[in-house]
């Protein structure tokens, strides 16, 4: 099997995440680009445990995605709480209105 | 344990309690502030009889040496401040005590109405205290103290008359005279000082270890001979050696018992009491005994020869006193200590006496030329019998103190001689012959002031009850002193061991013993009349000390007697019958004049020192003073003062501008560099992804 698809996949991914995190105003999307960043990683752990160790029955690249899942959900957690509070006190969820930790 | 010696300091404070209570109170006292200065110095002399008894009597005892550090040298030396009690100290608290006690109450009359009376009073008060300060001393510092505080005070009598250009001239020329000795005194402590201090002692200064090192032979001799002789310099001007003597004719211009209590009975002792205290560092030279006796005999003859043609009754005692000091210093370059300072001390009484007696007759004819006096032996019967007592004793006639104390200084001579050294000669002939002299100036005086027509032209009465008394406790003891070391003593208390210093006796060692082996032994203890002791003597090539009291010398009590005979007719045939037309001494060709223009010592020393310095140095050292020292000075101030602009500048600019700049630049790039800080996360969030893009690349460049 060639681990072009998912290597490419998880590039697209990733990019789009990145573009996501910084292009996006809306706050709730910027978490959702997060996530898309965090699923390119995993999708690369996956790809790369059955690349380089494929006769073996070892699953530490399984294993790392899924403790990324978890941490990704406890992450979406916070930060959803976080846009939450922030439009209960802003009306807003614009990222580019909350620059109150500048100089 | 308690005895009386420990409270030894209470005889120099109490003159000086008494000289601030004058100088404070004396004005508003009924005697004007004399009451005090006796009863101080009274009751001093009764603590000296007291440490006299105690040292002399009961026990010849240790010396006690109590001291305290009175300031660090550094290094870990010290100075002290201390007294030192043994038989000299105690001999010349006597002496000191007593003399001033009489003059003290002498003064009472003598100056009576005197403008100054209370300063007067106290002054004498505190000459007293400043004496006895150098007497006390245990160490050359505090001895040197004492010494300049007598200088002054003398300089202060001297001028006391001090509305007299004349009388201000004679105290400066005592001041300058004694001062050019001083240096000397000073740069000689320095130097056995400084031979103290590399033995390792921390008290360098100190008179007992001093001396104890001398006497071990552990000071070298090159740090004696320079030190003593220095110290010895000082020595000479203050007890007026030839020929740094001439100040002390001219300081009688003072009052009549100031120069009898300073100028011939204790100050003028002050040298040779110094060079008695250091006397085994002296005994560990021969170079400088041998200079120490030439210097004295040449100020025991030509200074006697000065008293013969002198008509002012007090310059022939003050030429007399020359020439006593002369004697003691001789005595000590002799090895005759006890001798030396046996005489000092009944040099003291009798010469005390001569001058309170010279005050009595100046008082009564008001003048003090013996031209002026002549047969006042029927109007002052009581100053005639006291003077003649003191002339007695100065001449040396058998049985009175200065018999007693001049043979010892001439036996001194003899046994020196006998050992092999030949200034010992020199004393013993010297010696005699200005013993001729004195007496024949003595005599001289006696019948020019008593016998004869009187030639005053007021009516001579005799002094008052205060003047009268002084003399004749004085005239007593000019007889009764002499017999404190007769040979009525026993071998084991006398005056030799009461006073003799306990280091310099059998294990002290004497360098020089060698040059007089050869005459060992011979002439010591000859058969004569008073045998010296202690005197160095030499006996089987090493000096030994003489002990013991004196014994009788017929041989030399015929010599001094046919002596004084021969003067004293001498002096009748001239003199006995009033002033003669021709008066002898004047008309004796080129001596004569050399001896009234006084070895044209001060006209050598007005025109080669006076004048120089007056007219020459004095400018060229105004000059080095203002332009060179000055200017130096100033240059110095001036360049400081551009130096501290230059600095200034430097501050200001460079230093501050440096820290100053470093803030503004802080501040300009903060100004800027704070807008990175935007607060927005999108912008940090690009700037991260950029920077990893630019790391990936560059490590994938890299490779």
């Amino acid at each position: 099997m060639s681990p072009l698809g998912p290597l490419l996949l998880a590039a697209l991914l990733f990019s789009i995440g990145v573009y996501g995190v910084i292009a996006r105003r809306n706050a709730v999307l910027v978490l959702m680009s997060v996530e898309l960043m965090l699923n390119a990683v995993n999708i690369n752990l996956v790809a790369f445990q059955n690349l380089l160790f494929p006769a073996e029955l070892a699953v530490s690249g399984q294993m790392f995605a899924l403790f990324i899942i978890g941490v990704a959900a406890a992450e979406v957690g916070v930060g959803l709480a976080i846009v939450f509070n922030l439009f209960r006190n802003r009306a807003t969820v614009n990222v580019d209105d909350v620059d109150l930790m500048r100089w | 344990m308690g005895t009386v010696l420990e409270y030894a300091w209470l005889v120099p404070v109490l003159p000086l309690v008494s000289a601030a209570l004058i100088a404070v109170f004396g004005k508003r006292l009924p005697w004007h502030g004399s009451e005090i200065g006796i009863a101080a110095v009274g009751l001093a002399m009764l603590l000296s009889i007291a440490i006299a008894w105690q040292t002399f009597v009961t026990s010849p005892v240790e010396p006690l040496e109590l001291a305290y550090d009175w300031a660090p040298l550094g290094g870990g030396t010290v100075l002290e401040l201390g007294m030192l009690v043994d038989g000299l100290t105690a001999m010349m608290f006597l002496l000191v005590t007593v003399v001033s006690l009489m003059v003290h109450i002498y003064s009472r009359e003598y100056m009576h109405g005197e403008v100054r009376f209370t300063y007067f009073y106290a002054m004498l008060s505190f000459f007293t205290f400043s004496m006895l300060l150098l007497v006390i001393a245990n160490n050359l510092v505090q001895a040197i103290l004492g010494w300049e505080l007598v200088g002054l005070s003398s300089y202060l009598l001297i001028g006391f008359y001090w509305e007299d250009k004349s009388n201000q001239d004679a105290g400066n020329k005592a001041f300058l005279t004694t001062k050019f000795g001083d240096v000397g005194l000073i740069v000689g402590a320095i130097v056995l000082a400084a031979g103290m201090l590399e033995l390792g002692s921390t008290t360098p200064f100190n008179l007992l270890e001093l001396n104890q090192a001398a006497a071990d032979g552990q000071l070298g001799q090159g740090t004696i001979v320079l030190g003593i002789l220095l110290i010895f310099l000082g020595c000479m001007s203050k007890s007026g050696q030839f020929p740094l003597h001439v100040w002390l004719p001219d300081a009688m211009a003072g009052p009549t018992p100031v120069s009898a209590l300073i100028h011939a009975a204790t100050m003028v002792t002050a040298g040779v009491f110094l060079l008695a205290r250091l006397f085994p560092v002296l005994a560990q030279s021969q170079t400088a005994m041998a200079v120490v006796a030439i210097v004295g005999v040449i100020t025991l003859f030509f200074g006697g020869l000065l008293a013969l043609v002198q008509d002012d009754i007090k310059k022939v005692l003050a030429y007399s006193t020359v020439s006593q000091l002369g004697y003691m210093i001789a005595a000590l370059g002799v090895g005759g200590y006890t001798a030396s300072i046996f005489h000092l001390f009944t040099h003291g009484f009798f010469k005390a006496l001569l001058f309170l007696g010279s005050g009595s007759l100046i008082h009564a004819v008001h003048s003090n030329n013996m031209s002026d006096m002549g047969g006042l032996r029927k109007a002052m019967p009581h100053t005639f019998w006291t003077f003649v007592i003191g002339s007695l004793a100065l001449a040396g006639f058998p049985l009175t103190a200065g018999f007693f104390s001049k043979d010892e200084i001439l036996i001194a001579g003899d046994i020196w001689a006998g050992a092999g050294f030949a200034t010992g000669n020199l004393v013993y002939w010297v010696g005699l012959a200005a013993a001729f002299v004195t007496s024949f100036y003595m005599a001289r005086a006696v019948f020019l002031i008593f016998f004869g027509e009187t030639r005053s032209h007021h009516a001579p009465h005799e002094s008052g009850r205060w003047m009268l008394a002084p003399l004749m406790v004085l005239a007593v003891l000019s007889i009764v002193s002499g017999y404190i070391f007769s040979p009525f003593w026993t071998a084991e208390q006398n005056f030799e061991t009461w006073t003799a210093t306990p280091i310099i006796d059998e294990e002290a060692t004497f360098p020089f013993a060698d040059h007089g082996a050869e005459a060992a032994g011979s002439a010591v203890q000859g058969e004569g009349v008073l045998a010296a002791a202690p005197t160095l003597a030499a006996e089987g090539g090493e000096l030994t000390i003489l002990h013991g009291a004196p014994t009788w010398h017929p041989d030399l009590l015929l010599i001094v007697l046919a002596v004084f005979g021969l003067a004293v007719v001498l002096a009748w045939r001239s003199y006995g019958h009033g002033l003669p037309e021709r008066d002898p001494t004047l008309h004796m060709g080129g001596l004569s004049t050399a001896l009234v223009n006084k070895y044209w010592l001060d006209d050598i020393g007005y025109r080669y020192i006076v004048v120089p310095v007056r007219d020459r140095w004095s400018a060229w050292a105004t000059w080095t003073s203002n332009v060179l020292i000055d200017g130096a000075v100033g240059g110095v101030g001036r360049a400081t003062k551009a130096l501290a602009v230059a600095t200034y500048d430097v501050d200001q600019r460079v230093i501050d501008g440096g820290v100053n700049g470093v803030a503004f630049s802080a501040a300009w790039w903060s100004e800027r560099l704070r807008r990175l800080q935007s607060g927005d996360v999108q912008r940090y969030a690009g700037a991260l992804v950029a920077g990893v893009v630019v790391l990936v690349l560059a490590v994938a460049l890299a490779r």
